[in-house]
């Protein structure tokens, strides 16, 4: 098993690597992880690790961290051997990781997190609060970030949690950081400061690892892109003699799926009888008089920022709030509002935002959570017997191509593009005539994207009529028939003919323009 | 396993096979404690060994049985009924003075077990509807059914001279099986049915696995709740009258500290205080284990008092031993 393919011809051999991970192995059982890895980090660079769902990216850096102890292979910090040490020591000697579920306090103040544990003291045991909150300031301050020390953590965005995150790695003397998927959760302009974040952080000689579904900002950001695949190292490609489709090729195991995703050039729609008309859709807060029609084999794009009301919109529509006004006919009947069991009985389908936490019941088997639905909704008997669901199961793992050793699995113990498919089947277990996908293909990889994508499309096929939510552009101009623009809980703008990705942004920039220039004025009226 | 070859095969059969032994054994800790404990008292206790121990156990086990067989469901769903013993002294007054005051015998105890019920589904609205945690409402009821049982008679027990009532729910027997250890069957079996084979019991894992994902599956989660709290309310009721059954009378004080037992039961049995894992039947072993340990230090002639100390600290160290990895 000899891994081809390490470039010895990095612009940065000529320093000493910031860490070194050198021919790693992890086994779990029979099952190989991570087979003969080498993976480095240059002071002062952004290396990218990218590799489907499942193939061990994770691992490999939990092997990193110290969580995981590695079969075989070294780790050198600053040329220093530091295998087989725990976490609390490779955090001492500077690892830190970034982690997508952020592990701040949200009761505490930004200054209280950021010295959590190494607070300040003064004699007798106290706690030095003025000593405290000058430091924080004083870190805020020298890193430019734009926080205040005395707020408290729970009434922040998750972008300035984030920052908070990055700065009590550094502060705690981080010279590695690992960043997980850091933009999933991030806003346009969120993104933007990130990034100038990043690019701080390497002015001052940190490295960063940068885990990343999202092709665009990783050949935006990184010097070097390493892939894992079945467990071995692609690369490192040294980014500027290399392509996005280059990159995308190396990653798939199927070339030909990512071509193939296109939306189909001609289809008729038949709009004379919608599936779902929406009239006059409003909650207390967030939405503001939204009309729209979806037909029977229509996918219908919502494009906006996070925070626009698309979430929103979405959870209305499945009866998940209380607060909702407005008209929701569904195949000419009006349905209940407030109520998901009806809305399910009506043919509503959900795929929530987070599947963790909103999709899946992480203590369940595969079965049962793709049965879950169609319990929810009385399909099928009220006597179960233990097998009861594995056929529907077995039917959407060879459909949706669900990667899985038996059907009785817990599905916490699948990657994320396979969890999302046993979401995926869970609504499609119920026959659906409408289904809301809220960015589905939210931290899953290039394949598992193109295979939703692929489902989506014969979802459409039977006449399901489709609610795209998604924040990545592309996803939006190649798989929606249609596009509606949301800023600010107001749909802006419909657009039936899609142009490229990039027309996209820029409509949907001069629209949040426009809406925060017309409502300067009148809130200053009030 | 397939890559396995050669010399040293034999030796990693062998070792694979104890380590799969071991594994099975830590799996089922409970059970291995419990048969440790079982066969100490065998060998160290006089005529422990006997069907006359074994149906007196079973005997002092089915009312923490039948009450870990509702408590179950609650537990399960994440949350937690602290007013179980308090519930069964209410209940057991409630059916003698139902009977003293001529209420039919085939109609009392109906009324009594509703009762418990209606009082799980006060618990179930009060924890779903207005957000209390279900540690405080049950810690309340506890409080206020415990108050009322002894406020409705000023704390006098209430006799029950109704032979017929204490046959079937404690001194009878049907084809040489005492009428407790029916009833235990019964309720174990409904409990059995109900989580393990009914979309109420799908539902119910569901709900205390991720009770947001159940949610946004359109699972009606509070009903789901509100279900699980009639359900552990009505197997106390059903116990308390049982207890007053066993004392001819319905007295106050039966119940008192019986919610112990019961959620040590639940826990022991290997169901997640924090939901979505569990067993009806790992609930009823536990409440045997509790049963055979009382009843073993017993025969032993410890005091009660040291018996209290050993229980709790056997307790703890079954549940230490069975916390998911």
């Amino acid at each position: 098993m000899e891994m081809a393919t390490r470039s010895d011809g990095s612009p940065e051999c000529s320093r000493a690597a910031l860490v070194s991970m050198q021919d790693i192995s992890k086994s779990f059982g029979e099952n190989r992880v991570l087979r003969g890895i080498s993976f480095d980090v240059y002071p002062g660079e952004v290396h990218a690790l990218l590799g489907g769902n499942g193939a061990g990216k994770s691992t490999l850096m939990k092997v990193l961290m110290g969580v995981y102890a590695a079969d075989a292979g070294r780790i050198f910090l600053n040329g220093k051997d530091i295998s087989g040490e725990s976490v609390q020591e490779h955090l001492a000697q500077g690892i830190a990781m970034i982690f997508q579920e952020l592990s701040l306090l949200p009761n505490l103040t930004v200054a209280q997190n950021l010295f959590l544990g190494r607070e300040p003291r003064k004699p007798g045991w106290r706690i030095d609060s003025k000593r405290l909150n000058e430091e924080a300031r004083a870190l805020i301050e020298q890193y430019r970030f734009g926080l205040k020390a005395h707020d408290r953590v729970g009434t922040l965005g998750f972008a300035q949690r984030q920052m908070v995150e990055i700065l009590k790695a550094i502060s705690r003397g981080a010279k590695v950081l690992v960043m997980d998927e850091p933009t999933s959760s991030l806003s346009l302009r969120e993104e933007t400061q990130l990034f100038k974040i990043i690019e701080e952080l390497q002015s001052r000689g940190l490295g960063i690892v940068y885990i990343s579904h999202r092709m665009a900002e990783v050949f935006r950001l990184a010097q070097r892109i390493s892939i894992i695949k079945d467990g071995q190292v692609i690369g490192p490609l040294d980014t500027t003699r290399t392509s996005m489709p280059e990159v995308a090729s190396l990653m798939s195991t199927q070339e030909a799926d990512v071509a193939e995703t296109v939306r189909p050039a001609s289809r008729t729609i038949d709009r004379s009888q919608p599936v779902l008309r929406v009239e006059g859709l409003r909650t207390k807060r967030k939405l503001d008089g939204l009309t729209f029609e979806i037909a029977s084999g229509e996918v219908l794009g919502v494009c906006g920022l996070v925070g626009s009301g698309r979430s929103t919109l979405a959870k209305a529509l499945f009866g998940l709030l209380d607060d909702v006004a407005g008209r929701f006919i569904i195949d000419g009947k009006p349905l209940k509002i407030g109520n998901p069991a009806a809305s399910i009985a009506a043919g509503i389908g959900f795929v929530p935002e987070d599947r963790r936490l909103e999709g899946l019941v992480l203590s369940l088997g595969l079965s049962r959570n793709v049965t879950m639905a169609k319990l929810a909704a009385r399909i099928g008997p009220s006597w179960l017997s233990n097998g009861w669901g594995e056929s529907d199961f077995a039917q959407f793992r060879q459909k949706l191509n669900i990667n899985c050793r038996r059907a009785s699995q817990l599905v916490a113990e699948l990657s994320g593009g396979n969890q999302q498919k046993v979401v995926f089947a869970k609504w499609l277990a119920t026959r659906p005539r409408l289904l809301i996908l809220d960015e589905p293909t939210n931290g899953v990889d290039v394949n598992a994207k193109a295979e939703m994508r692929a489902a989506i499309r014969a979802a459409t096929a039977q006449g399901i009529a489709v609610l795209l939510i998604s924040s990545e552009l592309d996803e939006l101009v190649m798989a929606a028939d249609r596009v509606i623009l949301m800023v600010d809980g107001h749909i802006t703008r419909e657009l039936s003919e899609l142009g490229s990705e990039a027309d996209l942004h820029t409509l949907l920039q001069v629209d949040i323009a426009a809406v925060r220039d017309a409502g300067q004025p009148q809130d200053s009226a009030i | 396993m397939t890559m396995k070859t050669g010399s040293g095969s034999q030796d990693d059969r062998h070792s694979f096979g104890s380590a799969a032994i071991a594994r099975l054994l830590l799996d089922n800790i409970t059970y291995v404690v419990f048969a440790a404990v079982t066969v100490f008292f065998m060998a160290v206790a006089p005529n422990f060994a006997s069907f006359g121990t074994a149906e007196a156990i079973l005997r002092v086990t089915a009312l923490v049985s039948i009450m870990a067989v509702g408590m179950s469901f609650v537990i399960i769903c994440a949350e937690i009924d602290l007013s179980v013993g308090s519930v069964a002294s209410w209940s057991g007054m409630l059916v003698a003075m139902l009977l003293e005051a001529g209420v039919p015998v085939q109609v009392a105890p109906i009324i009594a077990l509703l009762g418990g019920g209606g009082i799980g589904l006060l618990t179930g609205l009060l924890v779903t509807k207005l957000h209390i945690p279900s540690f405080l409402v049950t810690l309340g009821m506890l409080s206020v059914f415990s108050g009322l049982s002894l406020t409705v008679t000023t704390t006098m027990p209430v006799p029950i001279i109704d032979a017929d009532f204490a046959d079937v729910l404690w001194n009878g027997d049907l084809i040489g099986v005492p009428a407790p250890i029916w009833w235990t069957l019964i309720t174990v079996l409904v409990g059995f049915y109900l989580l393990h084979y009914t979309v109420f019991g799908r539902r119910v894992f569901a709900v205390g696995g991720g009770v947001t994902a159940a949610r946004f599956s359109g699972i009606k989660t509070d009903q789901t709740k509100i279900w699980a709290f009639v359900l552990s309310g009505m197997t106390a009721s059903l116990a308390g009258m049982m207890l007053a059954a066993r004392s001819s009378a319905g007295n106050p004080s039966l119940g008192q500290g019986l919610e112990l037992d019961v959620i040590a039961a639940v826990i022991i049995g290997g169901t997640s205080l924090f939901g979505g894992y569990g067993s009806i039947l790992g609930a009823v072993v536990g409440a045997v284990f509790i049963g055979t340990l009382g009843f073993g230090l017993l025969v032993m002639g410890l005091s009660s008092s040291i018996q209290e100390v050993i229980k709790g600290i056997i307790i703890i160290a079954a549940v230490a031993l069975n916390r998911r990895r």
